[in-house]
């Protein structure tokens, strides 16, 4: 699961998951779900698979919303529905979204940059979770 | 630590406008910490961590005299917003990409015109569609022009004097921006491809968050003189233009910060927080930076101008004139998310040091070197944006600048409420009809947007400006309203 929360300027997001694989695949659709309003109307029609190398879990965690914000910014391809697999030198994942059609998707605000601003992962008595700020 | 923390430090008065947290309050600062601010915003200030990032770079190696915040200061990414920070490379100084910040050359640039509010009342809606059907805006939003990657380094090398050939800018234009929009040292060979893909469709665009295009009147002027000589005169209607470097600047700040993983560590810098991620100036890291940053700063300075030129061409077709007949001229342009190599003086020896602003703007006095002619005698114009319901200023930089704060004034307002705390504020009101009651047109992309933006989110300006005028930082000329709004 996942929510926003308040930071001045920005956003937050914090996402719990009992796992490493469902905490990443919350903390995208989160993210997802600060660039669209409506995100129960993205189709999974479109397929893309991401591989990412990462030894720091946290920094992982950057770099795998960092890539699909730059796939939404330059590709217009909001993915929202994730299958992955962490291992001990990086992620694999399959990611399937749709392309933003402005007619049906409510654009709602434009993330410039994920930050390292207080970014936290760390298991918790049920699994895991993670905090960032998103720079808005 | 809770992220909500206020400040319990020490904040010692230096005087009315200016407070100190001292060296000593934290093992490994390397100067005083000091804040421009005046007894009701010190209140503020304190509520939140930003004081502490203040004496966090207070910890970077070779800064000079203190660690600098202004009385629009909030809590930022490892730097403050609102933060000044000078680094000399002959004292092992240290370039840092959150200095500057994501929007690398954010910045504001202010337009008039040879109107005044009775002239242009009569056709307002009418303009404020051209402008919103003209200025690309809103999130991602593409724009009109397209840039492949060969253009794209003209424009990163030559800023805005490379739209001279498409008839988007004059050497007017030019003279009357910062650096003339153009930092020597630029090397666009060190911007990746993935923010020159960011960045071909985005020039001329102005995006959304805090960004704006406004109309706006002159509503009140302090300073005869200083306003004569920028053409500005009450009831006269400006255009005012507040973006940056759009997905390619953020792109390069974030490259930059991944870059600089591991990298203070590995020149034996000690850093309070990470987001201060840093590299010795005269290091490959930190000049790998310095190029891309120069870069991605002139390609602002054209987003602004390309901004600024559909802007009168919006005119044009809403009023029926050529742009030159309506003199839009642009007044200045100023850089508000920034390092420069600049001189300054301090202990007593004169050096050249990097100067990070991050949400501070360049305020240089009178007869300073870098102030373009026309100003030369009244001191380098400052724009400071306000909020879309209340007002925004225009100043000009005092010698108080040079020696107290490297040549630096504040940039804005600085918000009061968080971004969900304005949209849940804002339920069961209509933000677009409430502006329009206080004669502001409002056009946006995105109903949640303007809430986040309404007035009541920011800060009163005028408190911000009357320190900085006290403080003898920048003194006021004149107060726009804006009457008309586009936003992303």
């Amino acid at each position: 699961m996942y929510e926003i929360f308040e930071h001045t300027a920005d956003l937050g997001l914090r996402v719990e998951a009992p796992n490493l694989e469902g905490l990443f695949a919350e903390a995208g659709r989160g993210l997802a779900s600060m660039m669209v309003a409506n995100l129960d109307q993205v189709q999974p029609l479109q397929v893309r698979e991401l591989t990412l190398p990462g030894l720091e879990r946290d920094y992982l965690l950057f770099d795998w919303l960092t890539e699909l914000l730059y796939i939404f910014d330059t590709e217009r391809l909001l993915l929202v529905d994730f299958d992955l697999q962490i291992h001990e030198s990086g992620l694999h994942a399959v990611c399937r979204g749709e392309t933003l059609d402005p007619a049906r998707h409510w654009l709602d605000h434009e993330v410039k940059a994920i930050t390292y601003h207080h970014l936290k992962l760390e298991p918790t008595s049920t699994g895991w979770q993670a905090e960032v700020i998103v720079d808005i | 630590m809770s992220i909500k923390a206020a400040y319990d430090g020490p904040l010692e008065k230096v005087n009315d406008y200016c407070w100190r947290i001292p060296k000593s309050y934290r093992e490994g600062m390397r100067v005083d910490g000091l804040i421009f601010a005046d007894e009701a915003l010190l209140e503020h200030i304190r509520e939140d961590q930003a004081p502490e990032q203040v004496a966090n770079v207070a910890f970077l190696p070779g800064i000079q005299h203190a660690s600098l915040a202004m009385p629009d200061i909030h809590w930022g990414y490892g730097f403050c917003i609102g933060g000044v920070c000078a680094t000399d490379p002959e004292e092992g100084g240290v370039i840092s990409p959150g200095g500057v910040g994501y929007d690398i050359n954010c910045g504001v640039r202010l337009v008039r015109s040879n109107m005044f509010y009775q002239d242009v009342k009569p056709h307002l809606e009418r303009l404020m569609d051209q402008l919103f059907a003209h200025v690309p805006a809103g999130v991602g939003k593409g724009g009109r022009f397209h840039f492949k990657a060969k253009e794209l380094k003209h424009l990163m090398t030559e800023g805005p004097a490379y739209l001279k050939k498409y008839d988007a800018a004059t050497d007017g234009d030019i003279a009357h921006t910062e650096a003339h929009g153009c930092l020597q040292g630029a090397e666009p060979d060190r911007v990746s491809q993935r923010a020159l893909t960011r960045g071909e469709d985005q020039c001329g665009t102005l995006g959304s968050g805090n960004h704006f295009m406004e109309v706006q009147i002159v509503e009140a002027v302090y300073d005869d003189v200083a306003a004569r000589a920028m053409g500005l005169e009450k009831d006269m209607v400006c255009v005012m233009i507040h973006s940056g470097s759009r997905g390619l600047g953020y792109q390069v700040c974030d490259d930059a910060l991944k870059r600089l993983r591991g990298v203070p560590e590995k020149y034996g810098i000690h850093l309070p927080d990470r987001q201060l991620a840093c590299a010795p100036i005269d290091s490959k890291e930190g000049q790998e930076y310095i190029g891309a940053m120069g870069a991605a700063a002139n390609f602002a300075w054209c987003n602004r101008q390309l901004l600024m030129h559909q802007a009168r061409l919006a005119f044009e077709k809403a009023l029926g004139k050529p742009w030159q007949s309506m003199q839009m001229n642009l007044v200045y342009d100023v850089a508000h998310n920034i390092a420069k190599f600049e001189t300054h003086t301090t202990g007593g020896k004169e050096r050249k040091v990097w100067v990070h602003r991050k949400g501070a703007t360049r305020a240089f006095p009178p007869n300073h070197p870098e102030t373009p002619d026309l100003y030369k005698r009244i001191g380098q114009p400052v724009i400071i944006p306000g909020d879309m319901g209340r007002a925004s200023f225009v100043l000009v930089g005092q010698q108080g600048s040079m020696e107290q704060s490297f040549g630096t004034t504040c940039h804005g307002a600085g918000r009061a409420m968080s971004r969900t705390a304005a949209v849940k504020a804002s339920q069961g009101r209509k933000i677009e009809e409430e502006l329009r009651a206080r004669g502001v047109i409002a056009r946006a992309h995105s109903w949640r947007g303007l809430a986040e933006e309404q007035p009541e989110a920011y800060k009163d300006v005028n408190l911000v400006v009357e320190v900085v005028h006290q403080a003898n930082l920048a003194k006021k000329v004149a107060r726009m309203k804006p009457i008309g709004v586009v936003k992303g």
